[in-house]
This record gives C-alpha cells, structure tokens and sequence, in this order.
C-alpha cells in the first residue's frame, strides 16, 4: 500500500472520529447547562481549554456565551478543530482514497457534510441544533459500521481503525481534563456527581459504567474505568488494545508494539482512582504526550520514507 | 412511416443522419430504436432521462470543468444522452482495421523522426514541422522502444461526413482522455434502458481495462510475470482525476502523485509504501510531458519525478505514452499520414483523411483566402475545440483580421474544407431533434493491438452547435456497435 494512501486513511477516519466526539461534547454540555441555574456561560470555558482552542476563541470573542462557543465549534471555519471544519478535511482526505472504500461508505461521507452545511444555519433554533450535531453523530457511526460491516480486512483497514482509535483515546483524556481543570479553578468546591455522570455521558458511558459499577457515582470509580476498563471502547485501556491489535496486522510493527507494551502495563499499575485533581491532570498530560507519540511512530514508520 | 410527434426531424439540413436517411426514411439499423421511442409519451420521455440523470449521480460520475483550488462544487454531473448512437458492426470492423492501421504508421513515423529521419528526407520535409517544435524533445534521440511504439494508448477523433463515411479529424496521442466515461455510460444504459439492450445484440465494451493491462505490462523492461505498474496523476485537481482513479481501480493498481515517486541512486524508479520503497516497472502517466520531471522539463513542476526521464533512457523504467510522442499530434503533421501509411506499412489508407491547406504554403494560403466560406482553419498545437474558426460564420470584416493574424504566424494555422458532422436523434429541451456527434475510440498498442468497442460518441447538446467538448456544453451517448 502506498505511504500516502495509508495516510490519507488514517486521517479520514480521525477527522470523523473528531466531528462525532466535538459533537457529543457539545450536545453534553449543553443539556449539562440547563440544570445549572446561574449563568451558563462559565461552564464552556473548561470546553474551549479541552479542545486547546480557548486562545484562538479569544481572539475573536470576549465572552463564552453559549451561542458563540457552539458556533464556534460546530460551523466555523477557522477554527481548524470545528465539525464543519473535521467534515471538510475528512471528505478532502477521502478525495484521494475514494475507489479503495465502499462506495456507501463515501456516499454517507458525502452526505454528513452537505446536509450538516445545509441545516447548520446561522439561525438555527436550539432543538434543529441538537437534532443536526446528532445527526453527525449517528453518520460517523454508520460510516464506520458500513467499514467494518462491508470492507475487506487488510492494510486499509487497520489505518482507518489505528486513525479512529488514536483520535477517540486522545479525545478521552481532553475530556477527563476538561473537569478536572475546572475544578482546579474552583479550589475548594469538590465536584458535583453531576459533571462526572456528564463526562460519562459524553462518552456514551453510563450505561456500560452502571453495569460494572453499582451506586453513587464518584470520581475515582469514574477515573478508573475510563482509564482502565478493558472491555469498553471508549476506555483509553481499550483503545490502546485495539490499536495494538491494528499493528498486528502491519508491517515493520516492533516499535509500536513494544511501546504500547509499555504503556498498557504502566497504566494497568498506576493507581489513578487515588490520586487528586493536580494529580490526575498531570497523568492525563502524560497519557496525551504517550498517545502523541503512538502517532509520530505511525508516521515515522509508514508515511514519511 | 409511423412517427412519433416527438421526434422533430422537419430541418435536417446538409448533414448526415445516422437515423434518417432522405425524406426521412428509416434507416434499416435504427428501425427498433425508433420503434421503441415512438409510443413514449414527454413523460416517459421525461422520466427516462431524470432516471438516467440519478444514475450518474449515484454512481458519483462527474467532471471538473476548471483546475480550482476551492473544491467547492465544481465537480460537474457528467451529461450522457439515453438515445444510443448505433453503428454496425461490418462498418466498424473496418474502422478499426483502419484505426490500427493508422497508429501502427504513427507510431513508426515518431521513432523515425528520433533516428534516421527517412521521411522526412524522402518527401523534403522542412525541420519546421517536426524537429522545431515543442512538442520535439532532444532527449528522446536515437532511442528505440519495445515493439517501435510511442503512442500506446491513442485517442482518435472520429466524425462521419455528409457522404456517411468515417474521417479522421485529429490523433491524440499524449495523453487522451475520455474512456472512462465510455465505460460508465454503459454501465448507465444498462441500469436505464434494458429493454432496448434486449433489442439490439449490443458488443460489450467492458474488457478495456485488462487489454489496457496487457498494453502496459507488454512494455516492461522488467523480466517479472507481474510488473509493478501504477497510473500517475497530477493530482485530484486535474480535469480527468476522475478518470485516472477509474482506471487504476480497474486495473487494480495504485494511482501515484509525483511525491509517491523517487528514482534511486541506481536510476531505477521506487514507488514509497507502508513496507518501504517498492520497485516501478511501468508507469502509465497522465501528466504532460514538460512536467514529468523537473530536471529536464519544466523545473517548477511539483507534479513530477525528478531523474524520471533518465532513468526512462536508460529503460529502467517504462513510461506511457512515451515521452516526446507529441510530435505526431500536430495538425501539420496530419496532413502526411496517408503518405505516411504508404511508406512504412506500404498499403493503402483504410480511413479518409480531410484534405488539409498549409498556410505557410502561398497557394494554400491563397486558395484557402478565396474560400474562407467553405473552410475552417485551426490552430496547429491546440486541442479541446479552442482557437478554431469556422469560416462560413465569419462577418465580412472579420476576415482581414484572421488572415492577419495566420501570416504573421503561418506555420501556426493549417485549413479544412468545412466538413458537417451527422447527427443523431438526441433528447433535449423536452423534444427529440437532430444533434452533431464525433466519436473518440482508444487505440492501444503494444505486443499487441485493440481497439476499443465503439468509443466515446460526443454530442453537441445545443441546437445547430458543433462543439462537443464536455467542457463547453457538449454531451455524451452511448455507443453500440450492433450485429
């Protein structure tokens, strides 16, 4: 397989993975603010940090109001990180690779961006809102469902599944951070049940939580299984077995395994449920620099020759 | 004669009509066709046409009319006609021996000219025509190539004249486009009218990729069973990527840009893969010769290879079409190819070639001066209709200005005698009327020669136009070669 067709499959897929997970995030958050009876604008800040973008919004904006932020990261097209903007990038990537991928999965390509463009309007009301960042949603999910439902498995797809996964694990630990450094600002307040109920939620975790883990919901029970359950795909665990499994299937493969080796072991021990907030901040930062690295060894090993 | 009200033939002029012979007598091979169309009411009509329209787009067939860099729908729906064109197939068996005829003789004439010269010599030809021109490359001298082709896939432009007989307008063979869109369109047919297909035994068109195959792996250097072969594009930015991702998805190989590309210390040419750099046997370019590598060519261009035409010459690398095969797709260089048959393959021409004026000949020039009227004088080196003037549609004073102009440059412009090209019956703006065609089929040369199952037929969808080019308003049909 060429080197740039592998890349163009990689990014596909971690653009898709970025518009769905924007997606959630907003949708979350959004219905998050509607129980806060104060000014809902505080609680996008932490969102904006997450997504390392809060700088860039400054620029333009002064405040977080609700509708500028979504703006912001649905339909603006200079933020590089926004769902118009992940859509985009995906469909350009697809571009090059269209004749290897199934022509129904291009087709629900095609359609993601148009209809998400159409309805996305300046002037949409809250509810089409919602209903349009779902709707992204569900056509990554059906993207990737026609992938592993109608594509032969080979080089092109382990590349669409390492791009997924590197995104969503990077995804993962945006979101964990994004509570843990609002608490961080607070001081003293400890968390509300309610933003790690929304944290799981964002993630469609809940219900895969309730199962393993029965009463009050707290923060270190949270932690862990995000961090460590090893049959949720949407752990950061799990995602780095998947992506090992990926390399299994490729060639020149030794460096990747031996460091996600490495990686799973040391987050098996690490007993994250215990630590604080400054703590968890700092394992989260060196979790994103390890998965950061996962992708610079994907692009030593087979882009850049 | 039963006729559907529909079908407005009442101003068939001058032209050939490959439906309707005089006073609108069915011609013998479209009676089933007619048949079929005539009960069709507007709104059978209307809906043929609106199920063929959704097929292309399914099928995502499209075109790009400009070279953008805003990617913002420019990608056009590719326009195809649901009325086939027919053409027999005792008449084409001959247009092909003529076609293989004509491109076994064009490709000898290019390998001559970058050796001995012989006809050039023989007949006194002026270096003008040949070695002093672009298209002429100095590093291409006094090579050979495996079985003396340098145009292995040539796309020749077809139009049928008043008389009904075939001529040839021009060759293309650098790099022609448009076959896949042949392929496509009967895919298209196929899902739109079956019931006709039923009616005619309609030739298959669909083994073009695998003889394109053969074609490129008969040109290896290589010993290997297996070539490695790969399709270069200039990126998805070009007019016809659509075509280059079609063809190397049939023929199962990779589709490279110039970056996917390196030419190693020992000149042989390496394509960059997830496993490490893998040898190339074979490349089928789709990029112009001056951008094929910055070292000898156009040295800005991104597009290419660098030290890709060294290790051409060194034959470590195949290349199609080869490199400098232009010289041959000249209008100039048309005018020989009758002679041109008859020296190197000493046979007659099968196909008719259009009597052609050189206006750096005073004569011809003069000739062509006293009947502007009946003539159209085109550019040399140009292609996709551009730069054409057709006489009679030229005001009075218009025609100072042109003459102007040709002497001023007169190896330049070369004249034709006005040729009207036949017509077919075409569905446009809700009514079936007589619309202009020609026809492009793809020669291939190699060990072997084919020629495509028909072609691509190009209608002009506007009324009394000529022009068929996509890019200017110009449709498609499909085209069946019938039993």
């Amino acid at each position: 397989m060429l080197s740039r067709d592998a890349e163009h499959l990689y990014w596909l897929a971690r653009y898709i993975e970025r518009a769905e997970n924007t997606g959630r995030l907003i949708n979350v958050n959004v219905e998050m603010m509607l129980d806060y009876p104060i000014d809902d604008s505080l609680g996008w800040e932490p969102i904006l940090e997450a997504m390392d973008s809060k700088k860039d919004y400054l620029n333009n904006h002064k405040y977080y109001e609700e509708s500028n932020v979504i703006h912001y990261l649905s339909r603006e097209r200079n933020n590089p990180n926004s769902i118009a903007s992940c859509l985009h990038n995906a469909s350009y990537n697809s571009e090059f690779i269209k004749d290897d991928l199934p022509r129904s999965a291009v087709e629900e390509l095609n359609n993601i961006e148009m209809n998400f463009l159409k309805e996305m309007t300046a002037s949409v009301s809250k509810r089409k809102r919602a209903k349009n960042i779902y709707e992204v949603i569900s056509s990554s999910q059906r993207f990737f469902g026609i992938i592993s439902d109608n594509f032969s498995r080979g080089y092109a797809f382990e590349f669409l599944r390492l791009g997924r996964f590197v995104e969503r694990a990077d995804m993962i630990t945006r979101i964990i951070d994004s509570i843990c450094t609002t608490e961080k600002k607070e001081g003293t307040i400890d968390l509300s049940t309610l933003e790690w109920v929304n944290l799981l939620k964002t993630l469609s975790a809940h219900q895969a939580f309730r199962k393993v883990s029965k009463g009050e919901i707290e923060k270190d029970s949270v932690i862990n299984f995000l961090f460590k359950d090893d049959s949720f795909p949407r752990s950061i665990y799990r995602c780095l077995t998947i992506i090992h499994k990926s390399f299994l299937n490729l060639p020149k493969n030794n460096d990747a395994l031996v460091f996600i080796q490495k990686f799973l072991t040391n987050l098996n021990s690490a007993r994250i449920g215990k630590y604080d907030n400054t703590k968890i901040h700092s394992f989260v930062d060196l979790t994103q620099k390890k998965i950061s690295s996962i992708d610079q060894i994907i692009q030593k090993s087979y882009f850049n020759n | 004669m039963k006729k559907n009200s529909l079908i407005n033939y009442l101003n068939k002029g001058s032209s050939y009509d490959e439906f309707f012979g005089d006073s609108l007598k069915i011609r013998k091979h479209a009676q089933k066709a007619i048949n079929f169309l005539s009960p069709l009411s507007l709104d059978d009509l209307q809906d043929i046409n609106s199920a063929t329209i959704s097929a292309i787009q399914s099928m995502g067939i499209t075109f790009r009319v400009y070279q953008d860099e805003s990617k913002t729908n420019d990608n056009r729906v590719w326009p195809l006609d649901f009325i086939p064109r027919l053409i027999k197939k005792d008449e084409w068996k001959l247009v092909e021996k003529g076609l293989i005829q004509r491109v076994k003789a064009l490709n000898l004439f290019i390998e001559d000219c970058y050796n001995k010269k012989k006809f050039l010599n023989e007949f006194s030809i002026d270096e003008s025509l040949v070695i002093n021109t672009p298209a002429y490359k100095s590093y291409c001298k006094n090579i050979k190539l495996k079985h003396n082709v340098w145009s292995h896939i040539c796309g020749s432009d077809l139009i049928k004249g008043e008389d009904g007989d075939f001529y040839v307008l021009e060759d293309n063979l650098r790099v022609p486009s448009g076959v896949s869109y042949m392929l496509e369109n009967r895919m298209v047919m196929k899902r739109v009218l079956p019931e006709l297909f039923n009616k005619y035994g309609v030739n298959p068109v669909d083994d073009y990729p695998s003889k394109l195959y053969e074609t490129l792996a008969s040109v290896s250097f290589s010993k290997s069973k297996h070539p490695e072969i790969v399709l270069l594009t200039p990126g998805i930015y070009n007019s016809a990527y659509f075509e280059h991702s079609y063809l190397a998805q049939q023929m199962g190989i990779d589709l490279v840009e110039g970056s996917d590309l390196e030419v190693g210390k020992d000149s042989y040419v390496y394509k960059k893969t997830i496993e490490g750099l893998k040898r190339v046997d074979v490349i089928y370019r789709r990029i112009d010769d001056d951008f094929l590598d910055p070292e000898v060519g156009n040295p800005d261009s991104t597009i290419g290879v660098r030290g890709l035409l060294k290790s051409w010459s060194q034959k470590k690398v195949a290349i199609i079409n080869a490199p400098g095969c232009g010289i041959a797709d000249d209008k100039a260089v048309y005018a020989y190819v009758p002679q041109m048959i008859d020296f190197y393959l000493e046979e007659k021409p099968i196909l008719k070639n259009i009597q052609t004026y050189f206006m750096n000949n005073k004569e011809h020039r003069e000739f062509v001066e006293k009947n502007i009227h009946s003539m159209v004088i085109k550019p040399v080196a140009e292609s996709g209709g551009y730069g054409i003037v057709i006489g009679k549609d030229l005001k009075p004073k218009e025609v100072d200005p042109v003459f102007r102009k040709i002497r001023n440059n007169p190896r330049n412009f070369v004249a034709q005698p006005y040729i009207s090209l036949s017509t077919s019956p075409t569905f446009s703006e809700g009514k079936i009327e007589p619309r202009h065609l020609d026809l492009r089929p793809f020669i291939l040369s190699g060990s072997k020669n084919y020629v495509t199952v028909g072609g691509l037929t190009r209608v002009a969808l506007k009324k009394g136009s000529s022009i068929v080019n996509s890019s200017q308003g110009g449709g498609s049909k499909d085209t069946w070669i019938i039993d």
